[in-house]
């Protein structure tokens, strides 16, 4: 083919298939007892304190398999529609680097524990894309290699943290079913959802909890007709959506040009490996031949074959949590808004306390309330200490009151949200606690008549324009009411009575 | 005759002697004989003492003392002990100390055994004569010109030269029972996934199992008993219970049948062949029928274990990196990670352990992988087929342990000759069952007499039978001898 013919590309078709590692929440690590990273308790572990003779490799050692790793494994291959294999094995993966204490990586290579399976990806447009599944395996990562002591203080050398060496990893392997990038962030954040949901991940991306490797080429139709593949490229460890959606458009750019100059296409030994620079947002190649590294795997003689029985899955299946999708559709059939919804969405722990709040007061029914006290005094609150809702301290059925105190009036929008920050602070039901607090609406006619009066009385110009017409203006002397009856007078009782004293409005 | 070590503990518990008495016996004869012999790394002079003297203590008081009350072993330096260093007769591991006690140490003390030292092997157990350690060869007590057997020949050697009541050591091919043969003593390999092995540096992973080395065979059921059993620590550990083997070993089984295997009679030393000639005698005399068997893959068993052995040491071993413990290269001349690896590893291992990691790692490679390692776990499959069979005709297999006695140091310099020491052991281990080697014999054509052990084999998990029936063998055929040089 000539450099003239080369030229002649008709149309470019993109073709992504993803590996994503997710760094499993389990308690230990994955083949010893000592604590994992990934982890929330141990986010913040000084370098090498999770460490033990099985993480270090220390001679005489040997793994010991952690089942819970399996199961929430499990749980993302059922929700991903995979098939659990009723006998999966580990595989040694060996090779020399600081980072690997054992010299070779405990996987799953010709036998994983989930295998097949599919995603409906949800695209903008309305329609849905199904998403092939390759498999999902189980292996450990690594640990972390750096040049600097804590602090950032320069070192000359490299150091070794061993905190992550063990952690349980779960690898998802798709189809090379996405066209756009778009779609494989999409689904990105798609499945870290879903992890979250599931609780087998925190999934937090800086700190590396999933990291995506895409393998990106290209098929273009010349204009004779005739389609050829670019060599297959595969970004490694890119842990941020932006890098992600960044790495596949500089790769479709340079795959093209290479082409046009190289005339290169897709074949044996033609894959290379390339990282990603996140400040020139380019991609670099590591590693030109797909074979350069011969793993020299082979089934560890170390661990039994993990079997799944039909009592096992089940008691899995049993025990996962409401998946994601589920639990959209459940919302938006109770009338949750959209902006609500999102910030449900974001936060599996703000879904879970959401819901038991709503079970406390009374149902389904009760989720548009339950959502407007939750989201708003609670979510607010939550932000500003660092904290979850769950651990602001106050209670589902706590909630359920202010609920129900607020749709009989008894409590005022202000007052709600004054009580709701008294709960956090107290076990007390919330009517004890805003009785004490003065927060009941108060039902004395005559002093709401002297409250509206002297508010009247101060915003002069207001009265004159709601006298005219202009209904807008009440806001003012409405809450010149409630400033002045703190949380004891209702927003709208307030506003019925000035109304009627200005003699205007409907 | 030496006392054994159920004989040494009932005495220790009966306060006829105590362990200290016993302890400083075996230090003295260890400062004695040991210098020349080389079957310890390290002796635990103070530790031991101080041991003794708490279970002397214990026994003083009359408190209840554990089933090995105050009797020194010695441990194969394969196996981590806090105690001292562990260092796998390996220059990469000159100095290693480990932070915890391998599962079976932790069942021996919970046992009340003292802790004697830690015996010569061959590096990382590889070898079949004691030549391939760091810090020099171990001799063979009855002919200090001859090996004594490897890979546990410290242990065998100071068992047979009485320089402790009872040691460990490990078998992945025939390191247990092949140098038990040579230096006249017992040496039991255990049902694959009887005994943990955490603990044990690994060589073979699917092959390996800690064992006992005594003086008798109900020494090495005792410490088998002591030892065996699961273990959280190792997932390739039967979860099942462990039988009796103690209180039933005199009951000889009233009919068994003892199986013969054709493939077991040539290439032996008449003396071999005389030896198993006089335990089928003593088995007929005790009423057992003798059959003919077949194990036509006797003579694949070497060159399935080459394969599989070195394919599981090389990943084992590449640990040993100089990154976070052992040897790592001083040289300046380590421009790049790789020479670090490179040197600090050609520095640390000896050559027979560089020549089955090169051969582990090429077996192991792409495009090699099915004709020798798949192939290999397949052959293994039909060894382990071959066995069942054969034991649906006999209740143990007899047959020789070695091909020959100890031979001279140095003598055998073909690695490939050296390698079919253990044509008779090394399907043990591949089949996952288990053996026994016991005292049979001796050959007298030598210029010192020397011993010839007889090899039982039994299915997965019959220690029960096997040692009973060992223990009748034993019983018929005059049971220990001692060498001329044990003073």
């Amino acid at each position: 083919m000539t450099a003239s013919t080369r030229l002649q590309i008709a149309q470019t078709r993109l073709i992504v298939g993803l590996e994503i590692h997710i760094e499993l929440a389990t308690r230990s690590k994955m083949f010893t007892r000592t604590p994992n990273q990934a982890h929330p308790d141990y986010f913040e572990a000084a370098p090498n304190t999770l460490v033990d003779p099985v993480v270090a490799a220390l001679p005489g050692t040997l793994p010991v398999i952690n089942r819970r790793a399996i199961e929430m494994s499990m749980m993302v291959g059922l929700a991903l529609n995979s098939e659990v294999a009723a006998r999966s094995k580990w595989d040694r993966k060996n090779y020399f680097y600081p980072d690997l204490p054992k010299g070779y990586q405990i996987s799953q290579y010709d036998q994983p524990l989930c295998v097949g399976g599919w995603f409906d990806l949800a695209l903008p447009s309305g329609a849905t894309k199904r998403i092939g599944i390759v498999r999902a395996h189980l292996e450990e990562d690594t640990g972390k290699l750096g040049h600097e002591l804590p602090g950032g203080l320069p070192f000359d050398g490299s150091l070794v943290d061993l905190n992550r060496a063990g952690t349980p990893l779960l690898e998802v392997v798709t189809e090379p079913d996405f066209a756009t990038a778009e779609e494989v962030v999409l689904f990105a954040q798609e499945l870290r959802n879903l992890c979250r949901f599931l609780g087998v991940t925190e999934g937090i991306m800086q700190k590396g909890h999933m990291r995506f490797e895409p393998n990106v080429n290209l098929a273009l139709t010349l204009v004779d007709g005739t389609e050829v593949r670019t060599p297959i490229s595969e970004i490694k460890n890119l842990n941020s959506f932006r890098s992600v959606r960044g790495a596949i458009d500089y790769e479709v750019e340079r795959q093209a040009k290479e082409w046009i100059a190289t005339g290169r296409e897709q074949g044996r030994g033609m894959k290379s490996t390339r990282g990603w620079d996140d400040e020139k947002m380019v991609t670099v190649l590591q590693r030109e031949k797909e074979d350069a590294h011969d793993y020299r795997y082979f089934p560890d003689p170390d661990l039994v074959p993990v079997e799944v029985d039909a009592a096992w899955l089940a008691a899995v299946r049993s025990e996962m949590r409401e998946l994601p999708w589920t639990r959209r559709d459940r919302y938006i059939a109770a009338g949750i808004g959209e902006k609500d919804l999102r910030q449900l969405m974001d936060l599996p722990s703000l879904c879970d306390f959401f819901d038991a709040a709503v079970d406390a007061a009374g149902g389904t029914s009760a989720s548009a309330a339950v959502a407007k006290i939750v989201l708003n005094a609670g979510a607010r609150r939550a932000n500003e200490s660092g904290k979850s809702v769950a651990q602001l301290g106050i209670t589902p059925g706590q909630i359920a009151e202010l609920v129900a105190m607020r749709e009989s009036g008894s409590i005022s929008a202000q007052g709600a949200d004054q009580l709701f920050g008294l709960a956090c602070e107290s076990s007390d039901s919330v009517s004890e606690i805003a009785t004490r607090a003065g927060l009941l609406v108060s039902n004395d006619q005559g002093q709401l008549e002297a409250w509206v009066d002297a508010a009247i009385a101060a915003n002069a110009q207001a009265a004159e324009d709601v006298r005219a017409g202009k209904l807008a203006a009440i806001g003012r002397i409405v809450g010149s009411v409630v400033k002045a009856a703190g949380g004891s007078v209702d927003g709208k009782a307030a506003q019925a009575m000035i109304i009627k004293r200005l003699g205007g409005g409907p | 005759m030496i006392a054994d070590l159920v004989e040494l503990r009932d005495e220790i518990r009966a306060r006829k002697t105590t362990s200290r008495v016993a302890v400083d016996g075996y230090i003295q004869r260890i400062e004695k004989r040991d210098a020349s012999l080389n079957a310890y790394h390290e002796v635990f002079v103070d530790e031991a003492r101080a041991a003794a003297e708490i279970v002397d203590a214990k026994i003083a008081a009359g408190k209840p003392v554990g089933p090995l009350a105050g009797v020194p072993i010695a441990i194969k330096d394969n196996i981590v002990t806090r105690l001292g260093r562990t260092t796998c007769s390996s220059r990469i591991l000159e100095n290693y100390r480990s932070p915890f006690d391998a599962t079976v140490i932790e069942r021996l003390l919970a046992a009340d055994a003292v802790l004697l030292g830690k015996t010569n092997l061959d590096e990382f157990a590889m070898g079949s004569s004691c030549e391939n350690c760091a810090w020099g060869a171990v001799k063979n007590p009855w002919d200090e010109s001859r090996v004594p057997g490897g890979s546990s020949g410290g242990s065998a050697s100071a068992v047979a030269a009485n320089l402790c009541a009872g040691a460990l050591g490990s078998d992945t091919g025939g390191s247990i029972r092949q140098p038990a043969s040579l230096c006249g003593v017992v040496g039991l390999k255990p049902t694959y996934g009887r005994v943990s092995r955490y603990g044990l540096v690994a060589f073979g992973s699917s092959l390996d199992q800690i064992g006992p080395i005594t003086h008798s065979v109900r020494d090495a059921a005792l410490l088998y008993q002591c030892m065996a059993g699961d273990d959280p620590h190792d997932s390739t550990c039967a979860p099942r219970p462990v039988e009796d083997v103690v209180t039933t070993l005199e009951e000889t089984p009233r009919v068994f049948r003892v199986g013969l295997p054709a493939q077991y009679r040539t290439g032996n030393s008449p003396a071999v062949d005389q030896a198993v000639a006089r335990a089928v005698d003593a088995f007929r005399a005790l009423g057992a029928t003798i059959v003919d068997i077949d194990l036509p893959l006797t003579d694949v068993g070497i060159s399935t274990y080459y394969v599989i052995a070195p394919a599981e040491a090389s990943s084992n071993l590449a640990r040993f990196d100089g990154i976070r413990y052992g040897h790592r290269t001083k040289s300046k001349d380590a421009a790049d990670l790789f020479d670090l690896y490179a040197q600090s590893r050609a520095e640390g291992f000896g050559k027979e352990v560089q020549r089955r990691i090169v051969l582990g790692t090429y077996v192991l490679s792409a495009g090699y992988y099915d004709a020798y390692y798949r192939r290999a776990l397949q052959i293994r499959g039909l060894i382990k087929r071959e066995f069942d069979a054969a034991f649906s005709k006999c209740d143990v297999i007899l047959g020789p342990t070695a091909p020959t006695a100890a031979f001279p140091i140095g003598g055998m310099t073909d690695p490939l000759a050296m390698y079919m020491c253990d044509v008779y052991t090394v399907n043990t281990n591949i089949a996952g069952i288990c053996g026994v080697s016991l005292p049979a014999g001796f050959d007298e054509t030598t210029d010192r007499r020397l011993p010839v052990g007889v090899q039982l084999q039994a299915q997965a998990f019959e220690e029960p039978k096997l040692l009973k029936i060992a223990r009748a063998l034993e019983r018929a055929i005059g049971g220990r001898a001692t060498p001329t040089t044990v003073a």
